[in-house]
């Protein structure tokens, strides 16, 4: 088990390298360039150049990225072009209310998305299976701006139970991991209740039914445990559409998380930033994915680590 | 020109009702704005978000005042010697940084070698060769040629005084964080992409402030910012969607705020490539776009239409006739100049970086194709458009592009010498159109060096009506800026540098 880890983990360095190569290059075919961004529609090429030269983009890219890993071998992400500020400082502070409101996110999806799913599975074609699954399509197809704004409106401006936007206190995660939460709820609601359905009709399912045991316990036990394999898959997926999904959720309800940051950084050619934090999420990414696996065995004991 | 005189109106009268009442202490006001700073070193910063920050907190030696007047703030007085060679400026004493340290011409002094160091620095003093300290209140500017916008140009952000102590202290190549001013609030603490707090300075040598503290909160959402103003959650708001606004206005307890900004947009021709060499096209083209219309029904009245390349509250602006909308005329031109039937051509045009932009570029190809000339529209992400202008006239491939110019400093030659002088053509400067006019250049040389007033005025009123009659841009408007406050915060201060300012703003809870 723990070979098990300290291989994958050692195996994800190759996967973090091609990252860093991937983002460096794209982000340098990209037209525009940081200097211009940065000195404005005013400035003379003069002033541009100088602060390319102060900025050391004025070398050839394999020098950059040279000087980029050297940085990131001692731990330095390097300092954000726009602000100033070392980019571990900036993306750190930025990641925290990300990972907050994703991770809360990815809880109420999981838990709510196979509460319904199971119950739809176990009464299909009922009024809740109709109503739940019909709630799930909306969910999956409204746009995050429209629902975060509606939601707003209803329970901030006139019901006035919660505050809008911002963060700080429990209250104000409400609205937006809902809003986050939404298109995932109805993903995972649907997967587990067609999921549950197929598990319910195997022999293993009928065997413990003909056994007498109650229906609960055939349903948690034996269907719900075996169909809990897909499901912990897609729930490990979500976290990434979670994660990319806040970028607009974190403007709708001006969270500061990473997503926002990454935003303008890109606008503004900030590279140092764009890179620290594709690379920290990336890295986040590499360690859920892993913790996912880890679960099958939780869910499944068959599932061996070698 | 109406439209500019109704927006000071506006502003005189919340001034006006403002003090009328009488304010009460204490309070936290919560402005929301859509873009966190990039920084709080004066030296460092660009964006009016920042600037409407730091004005708070670290204040500059002149005041640029919301009517766009020079007045004095740290610095009590000014004079200029008969050969406009030295400037000297006559401190206010008895001021205090918020870390005890004295005000003095020492202070001035470290803080300007300070910014002379920075990247931005010859923007603004291009032509000061020292500065020396006289006595303890008496700073002097030696120049080795006049440069007449010096003056307004101290009341720019960027030579904000900091305490002396705190730049001695700062670590080699490291940025100011958490500045320390002399102003009414000092700077509390800073959560980025979330907000700014400030608390009041007791210790504040002018009118102390009312309110205990101030948050500047991050909202990028425009709608986001009007739920919060309803919500209550803050007490103004900056950038309300022109659409939004009549809604807003008639809303019990919010106020619609209008106020002129410094920013001209305009659509420039590649000078140098046919048919744009012809004026006749060029007017043609100017006659064929209703301009009234597109600020009345697409920016909803937020705004004026240019009737000069510069805004009325630009010195040396003097107004031209407009060229009114008149597609006939525009036929004639372009029938004239040998193209009876039109011709294809390209407009480059932003997206989401000025007030409706993409809406206008498709009104100005709908008003183009009525007299038939075909306008492809092409859009740009920000970063890639501004590269895309920068090219050397050989490489540039636009016909038409659309851009924005806030003029700043408030001062004519800011205004059009970076943008039509020949010695400015990209990539070398902002001259992205090629102009090109030996007239204008001449003229735009004289107002860089002529130091009295009338005079210069005079000189732009000459570049002005040149390029209007040769019709350099198709000239479309300035534009203005709509902010929204709750009716219990009282006292705030729109200005036209897109800020909102809460100097001696309170709350009538």
């Amino acid at each position: 088990m723990i070979q098990y880890v300290v291989r994958r983990l050692l195996l994800a360095i190759p996967a973090l390298f091609g990252v860093t190569l991937l983002v460096f290059g794209i982000l340098r075919m990209l037209p525009g360039d940081p200097a211009q961004a940065m000195a404005g529609v005013h400035a003379t090429e003069e002033f541009v150049a100088q602060v390319r030269r102060q900025l050391g983009l004025d070398t050839p890219i394999y020098v950059q990225y040279g000087r980029f890993m050297a940085g990131l071998l001692r731990g330095d992400l390097g300092t954000s072009i726009r602000t100033g500020v070392p980019v571990s400082r900036e993306v750190w502070s930025r990641l925290i209310p990300t990972l907050e409101l994703t991770l809360v996110s990815l809880a109420l999806a999981t838990l709510l998305g196979i509460g319904v799913g199971v119950v739809s599975a176990v009464k299909p074609y009922s009024i809740f299976d109709y109503v739940s699954m019909s709630a799930a399509l909306v969910g999956l197809s409204a746009p995050v701006f429209w629902l975060g704004l509606m939601l707003m409106l209803l329970f901030a401006v006139q019901l006035r139970w919660l505050p809008a936007a911002g963060r700080g206190g429990l209250a104000r995660l409400v609205l937006p991991s809902v809003t986050l939460a939404a298109s995932s709820v109805a993903l995972i609601a649907r997967f587990t209740r067609s999921t549950m359905l197929e598990v319910m009709g195997q022999d293993y399912v009928n065997t413990a039914r003909a056994k007498g045991l109650p229906d609960r316990k055939v349903i948690l036990h034996h269907a719900l445990r075996n169909a809990l394999i897909p499901i912990v898959t897609v729930i490990g997926l979500r976290f990434g559409a979670l994660l990319s999904g806040a970028v607009l959720t974190e403007t709708v309800f001006a969270w500061p998380g990473v997503g926002r940051l990454m935003v303008e950084s890109i606008s503004a050619r900030d590279y140092p930033v764009v890179q620290g934090a594709v690379l920290v999420l990336a890295l986040a990414f590499v360690l859920l994915n892993l913790l996912v696996d880890l679960l099958y065995g939780l869910v499944n004991p068959r599932i061996q680590y070698d | 020109m109406k439209g500019s005189l109704l927006f000071v109106a506006c502003l005189l009268v919340v001034g006006a009702v403002a003090a009328a009442q009488t304010p009460k202490v204490g309070g936290e006001l919560v402005i929301a704005f859509g873009t966190d700073p990039e920084s709080l070193d004066p030296n460092k910063i660009t964006s009016a978000p920042a600037g409407m920050v730091l004005t708070h907190i670290a204040q500059t030696l002149l005041l640029m005042t919301e009517d766009l007047q020079v007045a004095p703030l740290l610095a009590e007085s000014w004079t200029i010697s008969e050969d406009n060679l030295t400037v000297t400026l006559y401190l206010r004493k008895g001021v205090l940084f918020h870390d005890g340290t004295p005000f003095n011409a020492d202070a001035v002094k470290v803080n300007l070698e300070r910014f002379r160091k920075a990247t931005y620095a010859f923007l603004l003093f291009p032509r000061v060769q020292t500065i020396d300290v006289v006595d303890e209140y008496t700073v002097r500017f030696n120049l080795d040629k006049p440069f007449a916008p010096l003056i307004s140009h101290l009341t720019h952000n960027f030579v904000a005084m900091v305490s002396p102590k705190q730049i001695a202290e700062l670590p080699e190549g490291k940025d100011i964080m958490e500045p320390i001013g002399t102003g009414p609030f000092k700077f509390d603490r800073w959560v980025r992409g979330d907000h700014v707090r400030i608390v009041r300075n007791d210790a504040y040598w002018g009118q102390k402030p009312y309110l205990d503290s101030v948050v500047f909160k991050v909202v990028p959402s425009d709608a986001t910012r009007l739920v919060l103003l309803e919500t209550g959650e803050v007490h103004a708001i900056m950038r309300v969607p022109p659409l939004d606004a009549p809604r807003v206005a008639t809303t019990k307890g919010l106020e619609v705020v209008r106020v002129p900004s410094v920013r001209t947009i305009y659509i420039a021709f590649n000078y140098q490539k046919p048919p744009f060499t012809d004026v006749r096209v060029r007017q043609a083209i100017n006659y064929a776009v209703d301009k009234e219309a597109i600020v009345k029904e697409i920016l909803g009245g937020m705004g004026g239409v240019s009737d000069a390349p510069i805004m009325p509250l630009i010195f040396g602006y003097t107004p031209q006739t407009p060229y009114e909308y008149d597609p006939e005329k525009a036929r004639q031109l372009l029938a004239e100049a040998g193209f009876p039937k039109g011709f294809k051509c390209t407009l480059y045009h932003p997206t989401g970086r000025y007030m409706k932009d993409a809406a206008i570029a498709e009104a100005v190809q709908a008003y183009l194709a009525e007299v038939g000339i075909q306008a492809e529209l092409i859009t740009m992400e920000w970063a890639a458009y501004l590269a895309f202008l920068r090219k050397p006239v050989t490489e540039a491939t636009f016909d038409m592009f659309m851009l924005g110019w806030g003029c700043v400093t408030l001062d004519a030659d800011y205004g059009l010498f970076p943008l039509f002088h020949t010695s400015e053509w990209a990539p070398v400067g902002s001259n992205r159109s090629f102009y090109s006019n030996p007239t204008v250049d001449s003229l735009l040389e004289l107002g860089r060096v002529e130091p009295d007033p009338v005079s210069r005025k005079a000189i732009y009123a000459s570049v002005l009506n040149v390029l209007w009659e040769d019709a350099g841009w198709l000239f479309l408007h300035y534009e203005g800026q709509i902010n929204a406050q709750r009716t219990v915060a009282k006292g705030l201060v729109h200005h036209p540098r897109e800020y909102i300012l809460a100097h001696q703003a309170w709350l009538d809870l």
